[in-house]
């Protein structure tokens, strides 16, 4: 089995795992970046803009994926799974899947050839299921690597892309292959999941054609996105009235997350920002527990929105169902108008979805999770992002519900905590003292 | 100190070379290309002198677009390359990086912004956009023909940093900086460590002891051998760059000896307000900021001592402060400066006129006071019912609120109030159950992992909560005498229907937000900046987000801006693990974009050392030339920052920032002024 020699294993490419590796690196440790997606990118790489400075997700995230993939300190294994892992004297010695692409990453050049020629369409992901995708493609646009993998639950075999493939990459035969990193430390930046659609029974459990969630109109945002404009999913419409459903999933006991999940305000207030450009004349509402605009810049972009002519309204959504025109309808409670209940009806609807984990590393790593399912951090306000084995740190949104701008600092920590650890198990070299002298 | 780096002489560009333009127009995932035709901006630089490829993509940083030019550089003999996208600050770096990794100089890279110039301002006019796209390209078309090999300045780095700031994020950061290998010296203006977490009792998410959180963080900072710790001290200046700034610190003195300092604590008699209590008790001049602060000698207040005798074991003593001023080289310099809680103005809900008003802080450090079992009382009547207000100094509205002295309104949220409240009102409801609380607020901000369990544990406990509107707070007015309570709170109430209501109290808490502190000083000897919310500013948040924007320059917490200490403690890691990012291997590279000398033009008359604001930056020396003794100017590059002063002022035209040159000027402006036909002739 190969066995692969570094300082520090992260485990996640999403931004926290990728600003984690690179932050590693360029203090020059040695760094492996798992990655169980065949591309790195995460979540982030998905979004069309992001508050509050309104850059495009790609500004941000394409050159740090860049970066991670040309890093002479950094090696990436993409489509990879850690299975085990074991300590190793002072150190972890990690058992890694790799899964097969069917695709020889090495000898495939991204032309996307294998991709036009493959009869099967199946639903695209990335695109939260909105649009298609082929059997065998570049998972999107802007991945790295840019190399092709083939979904063989879908694929007929039926040897197209083999033939119009030009560098002889396809390859059926393969097999997923362990491997061993053996490191000093580990960052588990895992990241999350969002509130699945249909979670939530009141509000049509996925079922009613134009509710959609907080990532879907990331994607009808962003300008790589199915449609390239904004439209109802149920009929092509374009909206003229579209709703905001804040805490659909988070602060919500009949879900068993009883927590904020910290970002759903804020993409709420952005979206119906960047809503405004491409619709201007759409009416944007948004019903909401509480404005939870903390972070630095954030309230006063929540007041631009205020002042953009976004309404907000104090309201607990109750329930969702939809008229004969497939228009939701919402059932609220006008907290500041006398505490009426109303039904009102728009053309779409945005659930403000939460944040859970996406992993439990309790298995593998023998690392506990807390009440609320992410990472336990046993001393948050002395050292955020050391767990209870020492040596390994988890960082971003496997640590709790965060936004990418905390997720960011966040890698800088564990990078530095990470650092850090692997130093001080070596013997200490003399720093000279100064002469602290007049 | 600065080694002077050899500047190669003919830095003039290679003209037997054939230039060899690519030119990539970037569509910024729609942020160029909703505006701007990036199609019809391609087309029209295609015919354009020394241009072999003009291409377009969706996303020029993104690694398929990098490998395209890479692509271009190796097989199709690009030797140029010039891109239009978003502005240089963010990816300029990038390019440099991908032409280098294809093995072209990385100046050989020139960056035109069409995104912040172009396309983001001029979103309503989309055929002068392009216009404008293709006359800003075709002005980097110009300079990219002028463009030479330039070699970054490679200077030896101090692998030392100055931490300014005892409080948790300096400590952390020193300390993470230290466990790495590098020496730290942490400065702290005030006799003591530990900041503003000191002041604090239980602490959320975890409710755990400030203390018992803070005191292990400092004795391990104390008893780190990197790290050098210098209290009551404060720097004077800074000079130089990154990897060898020289500052110079002035610590006072203690004041005191240790064998002496009990007996002289009790000897001393002058009194002034107690800060560390937020004023609500005194304490001597002579002190120690708490039972079991570090370091735990006590020190001599000498901005409040006056200079009187005091009788020491029987002896008239004066205490004299006799400060000792160092100097030092650091690599890099991280300031954790830190925050003052909001001041309420006289009046602002009553505070400073009704005592019956008081701070948050104030309050934590009054139950700290306060024995086990003691009633909680305030101006000698027994508190029944408190109004915690949120959101006082926060949040606050362009023309509704008072400004600031600065004539600015606190805008911003201050991030920790809400949860902090919350954790009181429960704590109040434990400790003191006969106590009624209303919770006076406008959103209740329990963002933080852990936080919303304060807000369910509140409502559990049967904390009121009453919901103003920021444009109409709540009003803190006296009771008339002889009323049931001394307070009344006036408050619209949102979750009433708007009902106005009036809440007689015995205390009311305000949860004052954050103030930037006071450290125009540092703002100035640093050259850092300040953003509109005061606080010190970051380069941008999700690329640097712990970086100034002068190198090695970096901030740890909430100097920075509202942060709580699970945040500081991450943001100051962060800056941690920057600053071992520029100074473990010993080396930092600066950009060679410098003052240079054309030896041949110049005659030394030293009109540009008379226009250099930069120490030892440019300076005549003597040279022999054909027999005779001439004065030359000559630049020392590390201490140069690039201004163009000198270039100005030399008559002879003798002097050039590299990269920059006057001839790319020139053409840059005659490209600019080109009218598009004429620009199209050019290229035919």
């Amino acid at each position: 089995m190969e066995n692969i020699q570094v300082d520090a294993l992260v485990v996640g490419g999403g931004i926290a795992g990728m600003q984690a590796a690179l932050d590693l690196a360029d203090q020059g440790c040695q760094v492996a970046l798992v990655e169980r997606e065949p591309s790195i990118g995460g979540k982030m790489i998905a979004l069309s803009k992001v508050f509050p400075t309104l850059d495009c997700c790609s500004c941000i995230t394409t050159p740090k994926m860049s970066a991670v993939a040309h890093h002479e300190n950094i090696q990436l294994y993409t489509y990879c799974e850690v299975k085990s892992i074991e300590e190793n004297g002072q150190g972890y010695i990690s058992k890694v899947l790799q899964k097969p692409r069917y695709v020889i990453e090495d000898a495939c050049t991204g032309c996307r050839q294998c991709e036009y020629a493959c009869p099967i369409t199946v639903p695209n992901h990335f695109d939260s299921d909105l649009g298609g995708i082929r059997a065998i493609r570049v998972p999107f646009s802007t991945a790295v690597p840019q190399s092709a993998v083939l979904d063989m639950e879908n694929c007929l075999v039926c040897g197209k892309c083999e033939k119009a493939c030009p560098a002889d990459a396809i390859d059926f035969s393969q097999v997923a292959e362990a491997f061993e990193i053996e490191t000093t430390t580990v960052v588990l930046s895992t990241g999350f999941e969002i509130t699945p659609r249909d979670a939530k029974k009141e509000y049509g459990a996925g079922e009613l054609h134009n509710v959609i969630d907080g990532l879907i109109m990331e994607r009808l945002l962003a300008p790589t996105g199915p449609y390239g404009r904004i439209i109802r999913p149920g009929d092509g419409k374009e909206p003229e009235s579209i709703a905001y459903v804040q805490c659909a999933g988070s602060r919500d006991e009949t879900l068993g997350v009883e927590y904020c999940s910290r970002v759903c305000c804020m993409y709420a207030v952005k979206q119906a920002m960047l809503i405004s450009g491409s619709l201007p004349l759409a009416d944007i509402t948004i019903y909401y527990m509480d404005i939870r605009a903390f972070g630095k810049g954030y309230e006063q972009f929540f007041q631009n929105a205020r002042a953009m002519g976004v309404e907000f309204v104090k309201a607990k959504v109750a329930s969702i169902k939809q008229d004969e025109n497939q228009n939701p309808v919402l059932r609220v409670e006008l907290q500041e108008d006398g505490s009426r209940v109303e039904e009102r009806t728009h053309d779409m609807v945005v659930l403000s979805v939460g944040l859970l984990p996406a992993y439990n590393p309790e298995a593998v790593y023998g690392i506990p999770v807390e009440e609320d399912g992410f990472v336990a951090i046993p001393a948050p306000n002395f050292s955020p992002c050391s767990t209870n084995r020492p040596g390994i740190f988890a960082t971003g949104t496997a640590a709790g519900p965060m936004d990418i701008v905390d997720s960011i600092v966040m890698a800088g920590a564990a990078a530095a905590e990470a650092v850090a650890y692997i130093h001080e198990l070596e013997p200490a070299e003399k720093v000279p003292v100064p002469a602290y002298d007049d | 100190m600065t080694e002077k780096s050899e500047q190669k002489q003919p830095a003039t560009p290679q003209s037997e070379e054939e230039i060899r333009i690519g030119v990539y127009t970037c569509y910024c995932g729609g942020n160029i290309s909703d505006v701007v035709s990036c199609e019809k901006v391609a087309k029209n630089l295609r015919g354009m002198p020394n241009v072999v490829i003009s291409r377009t993509d969706m996303a020029m940083c993104s690694d398929g677009g990098q490998a395209l030019i890479e692509k271009d550089i190796k097989e199709n003999g690009v030797n140029r390359v010039v891109v239009g996208a978003c502005a240089p600050s963010l990816h300029e770096k990038t390019f440099r990086g991908t032409v280098t990794r294809a093995g072209l100089n990385p100046y050989l890279y020139y960056h035109v912004g069409i995104r912040e110039q172009d396309s983001w301002v001029h979103h309503n006019d989309r055929d002068a956009a392009t216009e404008k796209a293709i006359r800003l390209m075709t002005t980097g078309l110009a300079k990219a023909r002028l463009l030479y090999d330039l070699d970054s300045i490679l200077l030896k780095a101090e692998k030392h940093a100055l931490v300014i700031g005892g409080g948790i994020a300096g400590l952390r950061s020193a300390l993470d900086i230290a466990r790495r290998g590098l020496r730290v010296t942490l400065i702290e203006k005030s006799p003591f460590l530990g900041g503003r977490v000191a002041q604090l009792e239980s602490v959320f998410p975890v409710n755990t002891s400030a203390r018992e959180l803070l005191h292990p963080v400092i004795e391990a900072v104390m008893a780190h051998p990197n790290i050098d710790i210098f209290t009551q001290a404060e720097m004077l200046s800074a000079k130089g760059y990154v990897g060898e700034y020289q500052v110079q610190i002035r610590q006072q003195s203690r004041g005191v000896s240790d064998d002496m300092a009990e007996a002289a604590m009790q000897a001393c008699q002058q009194e002034v307000p107690d800060e560390f209590n937020y004023g609500l008790t005194r304490r001597k001049v002579i002190y120690r900021a708490y039972p079991g602060c570090y370091p735990s000698s006590p020190a001599v207040d000498w901005e409040n001592y006056d200079g009187q005798p005091l009788v020491i074991n029987g002896q008239p003593t004066v205490l004299y402060n006799e400060p000792k001023t160092f100097d030092l080289a650091v690599g890099a310099i991280v300031v954790a400066t830190g925050f003052n809680p909001y001041e309420p103005r006289q009046g602002e809900y009553g505070y400073g006129e009704i005592p019956e008003v008081v701070t948050l802080p104030q309050l934590i450090r009054h139950l700290a006071l306060l024995g086990d079992g003691e009633k909680l009382e305030w101006n000698g009547h027994p508190v029944r019912d408190v109004a915690l207000v949120h959101c006082v100094g926060s949040r606050e509205i362009d023309g509704v609120d008072d400004p600031q002295e600065d004539g600015q309104v606190n805008n911003y949220c201050s991030r920790v109030c809400c949860t902090a409240n919350l954790h009181m009102a429960s704590e109040l409801r434990d400790r003191f159950p006969d106590v009624n609380i209303f919770n006076l607020y406008e959103d209740i901000r329990t963002y933080g992992r852990g936080h919303e369990t304060y807000y369910h544990e509140a409502l559990e406990k049967m904390v009121r909560f009453l919901r103003f509107h920021g444009d109409d707070r709540p009003e803190v007015t006296a009771a008339p005498k002889g009323d049931s309570h001394p307070v009344l709170v006036k408050v619209r109430d949102h979750l009433t229907w708007g009902e106005e209501l009036e809440v007689p109290v015995d205390l009311v808490v305000l949860a004052v937000g954050f103030m930037p502190r006071d450290v125009d000083d540092l703002v100035k000897q640093l050259k850092i900046s300040r953003g509109t919310d005061r606080f010190l500013a970051e380069v941008h948040p999700k690329l640097r987000p712990v970086e100034t924007a002068v190198p090695g320059m970096i901030l740890a917490g909430t100097a920075q801006g509202p942060m709580n200490i699970q945040e500081t403690v991450a943001a100051a890691s962060a800056a941690a693990a920057k600053v071992s990012v520029l100074l473990a291997s010993g080396e930092v590279q600066l950009e060679p974009f410098v003052a240079k000398v054309d030896l041949e033009k110049c005659d030394g008359n030293g009109a540009c050392v008379k226009v250099c604001e930069y120490e030892d930056a440019i300076a005549l020396e003597t040279f022999t030339v054909d027999g005779h003794e001439v004065q030359r100017a000559v630049v020392t590059p590390a201490n140069c920052s690039g201004c163009g002063n000198c270039v100005s002022a030399c008559p002879n035209r003798a002097v050039d920032v590299q990269g920059w040159t006057l001839a790319q000027y020139e053409a840059m402006v005659d490209a600019i002024t080109l009218d598009i036909p004429e620009l199209m002739e050019v290229a035919a």
